[in-house]
């Protein structure tokens, strides 16, 4: 991917050599001379600057490096570390203010209340119905990109991943609003066929057809190392032993896809239990999720105590599913999750 | 080609069902009536000029364009600097350090969205626009590491000895042979980052304010009230901005590098 002989030759960097370990002797001819350019004095300037980096500091520099990205993540913290003080304070309706002490009663509210359970009750039920359906679709759609001959078909499919990826959820449940509305397409292909018109938008059943939308790339992108890393040699050795197709895939391919196929689940289970724009969007809020009713706590009830105690339950949950996917898979991780 | 029918229809089926919405969205953006329809009514760019026409629109558009700079701008030091120290250094707790830059992945979004909401709330950083591009790019960090780590682990170190060898400096080795080899990885990673901070939406709905609202969140307000084929003209921005991303990512890197096991 990086090609390798395109830099190091393009040169100044190589000329003007005055690195702290290198004498200045050996150097070529230093100060002035138009045989000098400005670029190799800036460069030098540069080294210079970083020649009065403390030797004995050199392990630093690692850290410095390393000191933005950290910094970034630690706002987060920070954010759950306000958000979990927060928990811990009950919010006072006669002066909208969070009490000064510390109690549980935010969460003992929260599991005591029918509302939350019932929610919480549609949102499980939510990731289990979409992991099974975006596996289903996702798996003959991962192994038709990754063995396919045709590098055409490879890279429609590709770019029929990407497209609704790089959209965003609110772009696309607007797309199945206009589809499913009372005078949509397919209310529309309903009464050509006699039947309907059928309510279809603002149902349980078309926020999980919404999110199985959503959720379907993050399945694909899970899953397609997995089987690309399978030679497709194994498959044809077991069909060469006198296994039918589907029986090399029941017994060699999807065993081997497995830890594709569980890191596949766990993503879309945690994306679903936690999702909130469609939902809002197809549910039309008849159909909260659990972060609908965390948005509701802050935004309708003002009842930020409430809220974030829901927000680090939910935060709890899918934090702990990712962490077991995480050790599961090993850090290497990175790249697959990265991929999402 | 190997596998059933029953494979290879359900696989097709399911391209149909990822690409529909966003084939909707751009074919009623072009209607001639006054209520959004698809398949769209007569054709004209009526709607696209509605869209031109309204300050709000144009202005939520702007703020966008701002949150995806301010994410890209902050990412890209940010993410390739720790992406080469990762790659380059040995750390005594590499594991634990990976751990951490992957929060943003593990903890969900609302998690994510209502513990900034609290903390800049606290600061007093809600109601100016730039906070938001800094939360999209602590959401979206692990990308950015991700891309530019791929370019790293693809350098051959021996580039870097043979450039000291020759007497360059370390910053000389950083800035003309390290940076430049990265600089693919890089690039990907930003346009990632500029994407998915333009479509942000539910840290921004929680981020902003009815002065600040983004494009995205203009969109979810103006779908809870009335729908117009003035959002469909819209919406095919963001059509049109994922296709170009893609094709521009497919020229840096392409995109079969997503199906390379690692």
């Amino acid at each position: 991917m990086t090609d390798p002989d395109a830099r190091p030759q393009s040169g100044s960097g190589l000329g003007p050599a005055t690195g702290p370990e290198t004498s200045p002797e050996t150097g070529p001819a230093r100060g002035g001379g138009p045989a000098y350019p400005l670029s190799w004095r800036l460069l030098d300037a540069i080294e210079g600057l970083a020649a009065l980096w403390p030797a004995r500091a050199s392990g630093a520099v690692k850290w410095a490096l390393l000191a933005p990205a950290l910094a970034l993540v630690a706002l987060l913290l920070w954010g759950l570390g306000v958000m979990a003080d927060a928990s811990l304070r009950e919010m006072d309706f006669r002066t909208y203010r969070l009490s000064e002490d510390w109690s549980l009663a935010n969460y003992a509210r929260a599991l005591g209340s029918g509302a939350f359970w019932a929610t919480a009750r549609r949102s499980l039920l939510a990731a289990a119905v979409v992991t099974i359906i975006c596996l289903a679709l996702a798996f003959p759609y991962a192994y038709a990109m990754t063995r396919t001959r045709s590098a055409r078909l490879r890279k429609l499919l590709l770019v029929g991943l990407f497209l609704p990826f790089f959209i965003g959820q609110v772009v696309r449940a607007y797309g199945w609003l206009i589809v499913l509305g009372q005078e949509g397409l397919a209310n529309e292909a309903l009464g050509a066929l006699g039947l309907g018109p059928w309510r279809m938008l603002f149902q349980y059943p078309t926020v999980l057809f919404g999110l199985v939308q959503y959720m379907l790339p993050f399945a694909v992108l899970m899953l397609a190392p997995a089987l690309a890393a399978i030679p497709e040699e194994v498959e044809r050795a077991a069909e060469s032993c006198g296994a039918s197709w589907p029986r090399a895939l029941l017994h060699v391919v999807i065993p081997m896809a497995l830890p594709g196929l569980i890191a596949a689940a766990l993503v879309v289970a945690t994306l679903t239990l936690t999702d909130f724009a469609t939902p809002a969007i197809l549910g039309g809020g008849t159909n909260d999720f659990l972060a609908n009713l965390v948005y509701d706590q802050f935004f309708r009830t003002s009842d930020a105590g409430l809220g974030s105690a829901i927000t680090l339950l939910l935060t709890l949950a899918g934090t702990t599913v990712a962490g077991v996917l995480l050790a599961a898979a090993g850090v290497a991780a990175l790249g697959v999750r990265g991929a999402r | 080609m190997r596998g059933g029918w029953l494979h290879w229809t359900v696989a097709a089926l399911a391209a149909a069902f990822l690409a529909a919405p966003s084939l909707v969205v751009l074919g009623a953006s072009f209607t001639a009536g006054n209520i959004v329809a698809f398949p769209p009514e007569g054709f004209s760019l009526r709607w696209y000029g509605q869209v031109l026409s309204s300050t709000a629109l144009r202005g939520a558009f702007l703020r966008s364009l701002e949150v995806a700079a301010v994410c890209t701008a902050v990412a890209i030091p940010a993410g390739t600097l720790a992406a080469v120290a990762l790659a380059r250094w040995r750390f005594r707790r590499a594991t634990a350090i990976q751990l951490y830059l992957l929060l943003p992945f593990t903890v969900p979004l609302i998690g994510s969205g209502i513990g900034l909401m609290l903390l800049f709330g606290e600061l007093r950083l809600l109601g100016a626009v730039w906070p938001v591009g800094l939360a999209a790019c602590v959401i979206n960090l692990p990308f950015m590491i991700w891309a530019v780590a791929a370019s790293v682990n693809g350098l051959d170190p021996e580039l870097e000895r043979a450039a000291a060898n020759c007497g360059a400096g370390p910053a000389q080795t950083f800035l003309l042979v390290t940076l430049p080899a990265v600089a693919p990885g890089v690039v990907a990673g930003a346009l990632l980052m500029f994407i998915l901070a333009l479509n942000e939406f539910l840290v921004s709905l929680l981020l902003v304010d009815a002065r600040t609202v983004t494009l995205p969140v203009h969109v979810y307000n103006s779908i809870r009230a009335v729908i117009t084929p003035d959002l469909a003209a819209v919406s095919s921005i963001f059509v049109l901005a994922a296709a170009a991303a893609i094709w521009a990512l497919d020229r840096l890197v392409g995109l079969d590098i997503f199906l390379k096991a690692k």
